[in-house]
């Protein structure tokens, strides 16, 4: 008989109430609309039809399992930052990946090597707008950092910078969140060198204009979230 | 492997947000409209088999769509199966139907896609298409696809020089040529008014550099396409239109990994000593996250089956995958429209406008025609087929933009960023 335990050894448990709102709405309509409006194939060629709208929500619990990456994002827990080497090509991976994908190594198992919490931004973007889990943090930078001596970026959010103030090249610091939950939101960035000035990339007139954006997001968010609004950026 | 295949028809139900219709009512109708034009094809009877064009369950909020349209159609019991691979989806489908006709298997094959996004609200959208990104890497950082591209454009953006305004620019010919196209939903919502470089950098930010109207439309339509063996063709039409080149392309799913990726190193060294000084050079300078891989190589492969060596010169029109007016940009440059880093040259002296000397996006794509996932590639390699044909001015009411003696014409769709690409070459009689 193959080896097959299957016992928790640590964990945080989640509140047994998100199992009852995993089976809400459990697809039955809890609303109707009888409305009016066009129908046809083309633009030129339209006339009026009739519709009935329902709405109809079902929601869902996932138990995901991080796989042999576990080891990463338990790292995140004890706040320590893993990336995986390849034994054969030397590549480190972060993010990790359990097998090397350099066409020399023939899918090779890498190993965890613990790496240092600083690194340099490979790309960015501001974000004003977002998806749904999102919405309330707006306005964010999200950049992708390459960590001293990986060879690929992690995506990670950085914090404490002006968003004209981020280029590509700029040094950064990681740190981990107070509260570590396993996911890749435990870890953010902040610059650990003053801004270049003659590294912006965005133009006078632009970063005037993104000014201005920046308010108008933080004010929709405020407006649609009241208390519970996080903007991430200061201006 | 001598079989040619043709495309002897294609339609269009119209792209909106939202269209009250059903999945299956939109499909019927691009069907309806194809069969019309193309009233030799004895429908159902000559259709061999079927390829099913969506992108979502969760938009759709239904698994195996295509089982509904199949019936709905009155297609039984004939052989079909869906394609999926994000974006990429309808040029991936119509791809399969060009190598079941090719391998002999099959004589007839319809091409149908689809999708309906507006059952849900716009953020909820932008979630469901974002758990096509890594849900344990960049999803939870909340980027989502217009934070990924713009991420990727700013990159290029820092290497190249291009600047907002370029940006703008591609928004303006693509909104203002789908003013006239009466499939498109920027027409529906905005009339047929042009705009300019101001209204874009007016519009709402959504991530930086990207504005509301440099990004990909969320909406509802349909569209299919009809592809026969040679013989099959010249019974249905005077008029067929040629594939001549098809390729495909892969890149990493993660954009962040392109950086050293061993697997693009050294595959393209002219483009990797086009290469600034400004950046530190990574391991693979080409693509890095600058340009897209999985675009030059399904480029470059169906280049080599057409026999084309200077597309720019060689071909009329070009319909691309553009969610964003960076990825339009970096186009021109990895389809070998121009060198790398020379794509905002091509825009700034027009050369992809309407009267430029390679149109692209006559039709409006993604960003003004409208973005149903399934249905869009199929839709715009429709409006190739309806130029190459000189159909567009019926098609659309207007000589407008209706080029004269068009022979052939370029097809580029991908999904994800760029993580896997296709691209189609159409040709005239
Ligand atoms: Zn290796």
């Amino acid at each position: 008989m193959a080896y097959r335990p299957r016992k928790i050894l640590k964990s945080r448990e989640y509140n047994r109430e998100w199992n009852e709102w995993a089976l809400k709405g459990n697809w039955s309509p809890v609303g109707w609309r009888w409305i009016e409006g066009p129908t046809g194939y083309r633009l030129d060629q339209l006339s009026k039809g009739n519709y009935l709208i329902i709405q109809r929500p079902h929601g869902s619990l996932y138990h995901h399992s991080y796989g042999l990456l576990s080891k990463f994002f338990k790292g995140f827990i004890e706040k320590k930052l893993y990336g995986a080497k390849c034994p054969r090509c030397k590549a480190v991976f972060c993010p990790p990946r359990a097998h090397c994908w350099n066409p020399e190594c023939k899918v090779q198992r890498t190993e965890w090597v613990e790496l240092p919490m600083k690194g340099e931004v490979f790309t960015f973007s501001v974000m004003a707008f977002s998806a749904t889990p999102f919405l309330k943090t707006l306005p964010f930078i999200i950049t992708y950092i390459r960590v001293e001596g990986c060879c690929t970026t992690l995506p990670t959010r950085i914090l404490q910078v002006n968003p004209w103030e981020v280029y590509p090249g700029l040094k950064v610091n990681l740190h981990f969140i107070d509260n570590p939950k396993g996911e890749i939101m435990d870890i953010y960035c902040t610059p650990a060198e003053k801004p270049d000035p003659s590294k912006f990339i965005m133009s006078k007139e632009e970063i005037e204009r993104l000014k201005e954006d920046m308010k108008k997001v933080k004010n929709w968010v405020i407006r649609k979230f009241g208390s519970e609004a996080q903007p991430s950026i200061e201006i | 492997m001598a079989r040619r295949v043709a495309v002897v028809g294609g339609g269009i139900s119209r792209f909106d947000l939202p269209r009250y219709e059903l999945q299956e009512e939109m499909c019927a109708e691009a069907i309806h409209e194809m069969l019309m034009d193309t009233p030799g094809i004895d429908y159902p009877r000559d259709v061999d088999a079927v390829i099913y064009s969506y992108f979502s369950d969760h938009l759709e909020e239904q698994l195996c769509f295509h089982w509904i349209i199949h019936d709905y159609l009155g297609l039984l019991p004939k052989p079909a199966y869906r394609v999926e691979s994000g974006g990429a989806t309808p040029v991936d489908a119509i791809i399969n139907a060009f190598m079941f006709i090719k391998s002999g298997i099959f004589n007839n094959v319809l091409v149908v896609g689809f999708e309906k996004m507006s059952e849900l609200d716009t953020p909820k959208v932008n979630e469901f298409i974002a758990a096509a990104s890594d849900t344990d890497f960049d999803f939870p950082v909340g980027g989502y696809y217009s934070g990924y591209y713009a991420a990727l454009e700013v990159r290029h953006m820092f290497l190249y020089g291009e600047t907002v305004e370029d940006l703008a620019s591609i928004a303006v010919k693509n909104h203002n040529n789908a003013t006239f196209n009466p499939y498109s939903q920027w027409r529906s919502q905005h009339g047929t008014s042009y705009i300019g470089v101001d209204e874009v950098l007016d519009s709402r930010l959504i991530a930086w550099p990207y504005r509301l109207l440099n990004c990909a439309m969320i909406s509802d339509g349909a569209a299919c396409i009809m592809l026969t063996n040679e013989e099959n063709a010249k019974k249905y039409t005077d008029a067929p239109v040629w594939i001549t080149g098809v390729g495909l392309g892969t890149d990493t799913m993660r954009p962040g990994d392109r950086v050293d990726n061993p697997m693009y190193k050294g595959l393209y060294l002219k483009d990797e000593s086009i290469y600034p000084d400004v950046a530190t050079k990574p391991a693979a300078p080409y693509p890095e996250m600058a340009n897209f891989g999985s675009i030059r190589v399904s480029g470059d492969a169906a280049y080599k089956m057409a026999g084309i060596d200077n597309p720019l010169k060689q071909l009329d029109l070009a319909e691309l995958f553009n969610p964003y007016d960076g990825v339009e940009l970096v186009e021109y440059e990895d389809l070998r429209f121009c060198k790398r880093g020379e794509g905002k040259n091509l825009v700034r002296e027009g050369v992809t406008e309407w009267g430029g000397e390679l149109p692209c996006q006559v039709s409006g794509a993604h960003t003004a025609a409208g973005h149903p996932v399934g249905a869009t590639s199929i839709a715009q390699a429709v409006q190739i087929y309806w130029q190459l044909t000189g159909l567009t001015a019926k098609k659309w009411g207007t000589k407008a933009r209706a080029l004269s003696d068009a022979k052939r014409g370029l097809l580029q769709g991908h999904g994800g960023t760029g993580c896997q690409s296709g691209v189609i070459i159409f040709e005239g009689g």
